[in-house]
């Protein structure tokens, strides 16, 4: 039974009847006292059913369009008698067809001659609160995806342009465990601090240019861990055009980043060493070609002339090409054992006892040329070094200080060590001739590149030095003024 | 009659002793129509152009050698380029070298003072050709 069925409304009400009745809304009374129950016929229209289809009746309303599982709920906000406005309640009611759907109704409450009463008005809600609940879902599979991604959103808070709020998995990649808001400052602080000011200049092209980006940094999280993030943003402009805010990701790219710097390590390395294997074929076949030319050469003068002094004085030059191709095969030699050594096991090299042993070595030429030679290990006296590697640096130096020392003056040696940081140096000075290194360069460690009148300036001992170093992963370089000396600084390690 | 011409002036500019006796040693076999000088590198090659110059002795061919203590074929070039607008002579550099690198090769040809680039040992009729284009 409807209770807007004809007739049951009073006087000038009357006309409203239909109107309420063309509403996509139901209205419903319920009289606490007499338990007596009224539907309009839009509250059987929304549910799907013809008016008196079903029983108008407590028991139908409550406990079978009601869904169960809303009952307590709604039936706290109806006997609840204290507060005049209840807010509206969503529920679930049977509908004919669709089975249980979502509704929204108005709870007014009502005390008058007949009793204490309840009534409200229904809609039916269940697209919206499908979309909802399909928002809400999907909220909670994006969480997920944002973990697995270990993504997370960042925004310069519109509010306040100082401070930046940030998504949980943003917190996570920062191993922070209170949410609190962090400062533009503080949250840049987390980067290393080469990355910093790229940061900052991002962000303030973002604010005044509204210019995006996309920049790779390195973050020192809260628990010390070292993380390589990509930080995206773009600007958020007002209708102006103007930045009002930034908005971006932040992504946890590590892994993928330090398999790249490897790689470009590894890349690096084998361009080099692509390089000084490519200059080394060049110098083995230049060096290998003047003899075998020259040999070519003198044979074929050696048939075409007829005296005997002649043909003497051809071969000995034959012989002197002879010996000299010996020489550079030795040489070739010596520099393929520098790649094949290395493989040998470092041990610890006493300093001083390895360099008095090639100063006794020695001991003619310093003799000969009255050379004063010092060796002061005292800073570091021994490292971990492949011996036979020591000995032949320690050695060409030395003789390169006693073949170049200067005529006018005593040749002064010192050989030393020195320890900065974790580095270890091993310093050698001499005061002699020294070489125009504006002109020279670095192609003093150049292999079979010399530089002065010296008969016997072969060229190749730099070249070995300079190869020796850097294989166990030093450097050599060199200061020097002419007529003043020559310094070698050699990083061991 | 052809008038015999007069020989032409070469100055070997290298450090190699074998290759320029034997250079020397070819040139007289042969009877090549020309006249050798000998200088051990760059510096010493400059030293003598600068003071050749006055003297009115200029070469007419300089076969020069990359690789010499000293001052090196490349910096001979830089010097020579500095000296040749105050010569008034042609004179032909032929950059002559054992090395095969083709960078070296690149950069000699590109040197507009330099006339060829040619690879030791150097043959017989290649020499010809170059004294015969003086």
């Amino acid at each position: 039974m409807s209770f807007f069925e004809k007739g049951k409304l009073s006087g000038d009400d009357v006309h409203l009847t239909p109107l309420i009745n063309d509403l996509d809304t139901g209205i419903w009374k319920y009289n606490f006292n007499t338990r007596e129950v009224k539907w309009s016929t839009g509250f059987y229209t929304l549910l799907g059913y013809q008016v008196n289809e079903i029983e108008c009746d407590a028991y139908t309303f409550f406990e079978h369009l009601l869904y169960h599982g809303d009952k307590p709920f709604f039936f706290n906000a109806i006997n609840n008698r204290i507060a005049e406005d209840t807010p509206p309640l969503q529920l679930r009611f049977l509908t004919k067809k669709n089975g249980y759907q979502w509704f929204e109704t108005t709870i007014r409450k009502l005390d008058d001659e007949h009793g204490s009463i309840v009534y409200g008005s229904l809609v039916n809600i269940n697209r919206y609160k499908q979309d909802d609940l399909l928002s809400a879902h999907s909220q909670i599979t994006n969480d997920g995806a944002f973990k697995t991604a270990r993504l997370g959103i960042w925004e310069i808070d519109p509010q306040n342009i100082n401070t930046i709020v940030l998504s949980k998995q943003v917190y996570d990649l920062f191993d922070l465990q209170n949410h609190l808001k962090l400062s533009v400052e503080e949250f840049i602080s987390f980067f290393e601090p080469p990355y910093r000011p790229v940061l900052q200049n991002a962000i303030n092209h973002t604010v005044e240019d509204s210019r995006p980006f996309d920049i790779e940094l390195l973050l020192r999280s809260a628990k010390n861990n070292m993380l390589w993030l990509k930080v995206k943003a773009v600007p958020v402009i007002d209708h102006l055009g103007k930045c009002t805010s930034v908005k971006g990701v932040i992504q946890d790219i590590d892994s993928e980043k330090r398999k790249l710097l490897k790689l470009e390590q590894s890349i690096n390395l084998l361009t080099d060493q692509n390089r000084r294997l490519q200059n080394f074929a060049y110098i083995v076949s230049h060096n290998l070609r003047s003899h075998t030319g020259n040999l070519q050469f003198m044979v074929n003068l050696f048939e075409q002339t007829e005296t005997t002094e002649e043909r003497e004085e051809i071969f000995s030059h034959i012989k002197t090409i002879s010996d000299s191709l010996d020489l550079t095969i030795e040489h070739i030699n010596e520099i393929v054992k520098i790649q094949t050594e290395i493989t040998k096991e470092r041990k610890m090299v006493e300093l001083e006892p390895m360099f008095k042993n090639i100063c006794s070595a020695l001991k003619n030429n310093i003799e000969t040329i009255n050379a004063h030679v010092e060796g002061d290990f005292t800073q570091c006296r021994e490292i971990s070094y492949i011996p036979a590697y020591m000995e032949s640096i320690l050695q060409n130096l030395l003789t390169n200080s006693l073949k170049y020392s200067h005529p006018d003056r005593q040749p002064v040696i010192k050989c030393y060590t020195l320890t900065e940081g974790k580095h270890i140096y091993l310093i050698f000075e001499d005061n002699g001739l020294g070489i125009d290194l504006d002109r020279y360069g670095d192609k003093i460690f150049g292999m079979y590149k010399t530089f002065h009148q010296n008969t016997d300036a072969k060229g190749i001992g730099l070249f070995i030095t300079r190869n020796q170093i850097e294989a166990l992963g030093g450097s050599i370089k060199v200061d020097s003024t002419v007529n003043v000396g020559t310094k070698f600084t050699i990083r061991l390690v | 009659m052809i008038a015999e011409r007069s020989p032409a002036n070469t100055w070997i500019v290298d450090d190699d002793s074998i290759y320029v006796y034997g250079l020397k040693k070819l040139i007289s076999i042969k009877e090549l129509n020309t006249q050798l000088s000998h200088f051990v590198n760059g510096e010493e090659a400059i030293c003598a152009l600068k003071k050749a110059n006055e003297d009115h002795n200029l070469p007419d061919v300089i076969l020069l050698d990359i690789n010499m203590p000293v001052m090196d074929g490349w910096e001979f070039m830089h010097e020579f380029a500095k000296i040749k607008p105050r010569t008034g002579k042609k004179i032909a550099v032929y950059m002559v070298s054992s090395s095969v690198d083709l960078n070296d090769i690149h950069r000699a040809k590109n040197i507009s003072e330099v006339s060829d680039y040619l690879f030791k040992p150097v043959r017989i009729n290649q020499l010809k050709e170059v004294f015969d284009n003086v």
